[in-house]
């Protein structure tokens, strides 16, 4: 079984590379995962490929991703997903109208099924003559493989998928399913670090920045959303983990509620929201929107904003 | 043009891995490995037959077949299986990995309902085995081996 | 609520089963899609079907077909659960009227979110 110092190793570049936790009494899984490598690698045991990782920077990518197989689902939560549809994209839909454009980052991508799943319902609900691009970044260089390549196992995919999307958007390819090309081509993967500075990027109409914040600390946490709010449009949506919240983090942000019975929550930038606050889940009318009196926010600028 | 008569060993591991993880799942992993299993060992046995043809085999220790049997009808581990348990839950995992085995080949084609014995199964001289999985779990062995009909030309 | 579970394997019934049980659904058995038909015809209230596809006597797709055309049943929730997972296979289970489509082996978390999808709650389902 593996060391004690080497599971804190492989523990650690877990935690570096995709932000995932791998506590103790993992040491079985850790084991199991990263055999079969060490095996491949020439290695009587997983100790002595562990030695190999500290030097080896493609056994490290080969290892992060055999150890974060299975972590994620498809449309995860469900809620924000029937938000994006049924309340976001109809805003969007009209006040994008003069551009049929659309940007949306997926923040924390790792193996892409966030980033996936909004193509998918992008394919079904954008109208004809509309683009989107969905930018999937990560800190994790075989995470961010993972994306390009599209590829996921039998298991990942029994997680969250409806069959009719299955059949849709996917192909068989050995014993994994693949995404198809023209969702594949919605998708741009590239490297971030989000503790660092962002690297040019368009501004976004929508931002997932979902179940990673808890991984910063405060004063992180507080500069990560400030730099998010430069890179978002006025009346821009973002989507955090079903728990998180910019509250007592970052007053940039003003909350709204949409979705199925009002459970889903997204953040809007509190500037951007002088030009408009409308009830969720109401369309606006496109171009220039009114300012109406704010249930939520204290003191609202009183310029009018077009949409970006 | 090349035609390939079995899947790639890599598949066939990820296939008995998964199966494991989903329906074995008991904390102890599967490793890969191979180790000689004893003559009273317990063979399950299923067939696939149309555009691709396959005799699927997976065998273990009759200690092994117990503690699937166990596992999979949610008994009590140290629990005596009849044979009848053990036959329909040892005929439930080849069906399980050879239907997913089966799907890594060019189809169409049908699997058999599964046959369980005690004892080795021993092929007819007509088929030839072109893939062999070996494993370790709770420190004992589990063996799939795939064959196929000769004139199909399995390589080994 | 109540889960009809139609599968050839006592093994796979009892998998089935207890995952479905501790989401709060009542069982009702079947060995395969005949016995599963004359269960419904006798008045069976089932809310959930889960459905192999390879059985002797009436195979998991004609059962679908067969519920799917009976008013009686236009309610009863189809879920195939099978290892048939070649792409065309999963096209024509669909276009034959099954409601979702899960591949063995399965987790029960797999199970517990395809039946999100469907809508089925029995109860609340921890986090």
């Amino acid at each position: 079984m593996i060391s004690e110092t080497n599971f804190g190793y492989v523990a650690d570049l877990l935690r570096r590379e995709t932000a995932m936790l791998c506590e103790r009494g993992k040491e079985y899984l850790v084991e199991a995962r990263l055999l079969p490598l060490a095996r491949q690698a020439g290695d009587p045991d997983v100790d002595r490929y562990v030695d190999r990782l500290r030097t080896d920077g493609r056994e490290r990518a080969r290892a992060v991703d055999a150890l974060t197989i299975n972590e994620t689902s498809w449309f995860r939560d469900l809620a924000p997903y029937q938000a994006f549809t049924d309340n976001v994209l109809p805003q969007l839909l009209s006040s994008r109208a003069h551009t049929r454009h659309l940007d949306i980052w997926s923040a924390a991508c790792s193996s892409g099924q966030e980033a996936y799943s909004i193509a998918m319902l992008l394919d079904e609900a954008l109208p004809a003559g509309w683009t989107a691009r969905i930018h999937a970044t990560d800190v994790s260089p075989s995470m961010l493989e993972r994306v390009r390549t599209g590829r996921y196992s039998q298991v990942e995919m029994n997680r969250g998928m409806p069959a009719t999307r299955l059949v849709k958007y996917f192909q068989r390819v050995g014993s994994e399913w693949e995404i198809v090309p023209s969702l594949r081509s919605m998708v741009t993967v590239a490297p971030l670090n989000l503790a660092a500075p962002f690297p040019p990027m368009p501004t976004f109409d929508v931002v997932l920045l979902r179940n990673v914040l808890i991984y910063f600390d405060q004063t992180t946490k507080r500069d990560i959303l400030a730099r998010v709010s430069r890179t978002i449009s006025p009346d821009g949506f973002l989507f955090l983990g079903s728990t998180e919240t910019t509250l007592d983090l970052d007053d940039a942000w003003v909350r709204e509620t949409t979705g199925p019975a009002g459970r889903v929550v997204v953040h809007r930038p509190r500037a951007g929201m002088a030009a408009a606050t409308r009830p969720a889940g109401a369309a606006s009318s496109a171009g220039i929107a009114s300012p109406t009196t704010a249930s939520t926010a204290n003191q609202l600028p009183t310029t009018l904003r077009t949409g970006a | 043009m090349i035609t390939v008569d079995q899947p790639a060993v890599q598949d066939v591991y990820s296939v008995v891995e998964e199966v494991w993880n989903t329906f074995l799942g008991d904390g102890v992993p599967i490793l890969p490995g191979a180790r000689d299993l004893p003559d009273d060992a317990w063979y399950s046995a299923i067939t696939v037959t149309g555009e691709w043809e396959a005799l699927i085999l997976i065998a273990m220790p009759l200690a092994l077949a117990g503690r699937i049997t166990t596992t999979m009808l949610g008994l009590p581990e140290d629990d005596e299986c009849s044979t009848e348990d053990l036959t329909d839950a040892l005929g439930e995992l080849v069906n399980i990995v050879g239907g997913n085995i089966k799907s890594l080949m060019p189809g169409p084609s049908t699997l058999s309902l599964p046959l369980v014995a005690q004892g080795a199964v021993t092929t007819t001289s007509d088929l030839v085995e072109v893939c062999e999985v070996g494993v370790v779990w709770h420190d004992e062995p589990v063996l799939i081996t795939i064959s196929v009909p000769k004139l199909a030309g399995g390589a080994s | 609520m109540h889960a009809l579970i139609i599968d050839d394997s006592r093994t796979m019934r009892s998998i089935l089963k207890r995952i479905v049980h501790e989401l709060g659904f009542e069982t009702t058995e079947a060995a395969n899609g005949q016995e599963a038909l004359d269960v419904l015809e006798a008045g069976l209230q089932a809310d959930l079907c889960l459905i192999d596809w390879n059985m002797p006597l009436m195979d998991g797709y004609t059962f679908v077909t067969r519920v799917r055309a009976d008013q009686r049943w236009r309610n009863l929730t189809l879920m195939m659960v099978t290892t048939e997972s070649e792409h065309s296979q999963i096209v024509r289970a669909l276009a034959a009227g099954a409601h979702e489509y899960v591949i063995k082996p399965f987790t029960a978390e797999a199970i517990v979110e395809k039946l999100e999808l469907l809508g089925l709650h029995a109860k609340e389902v921890p986090a």
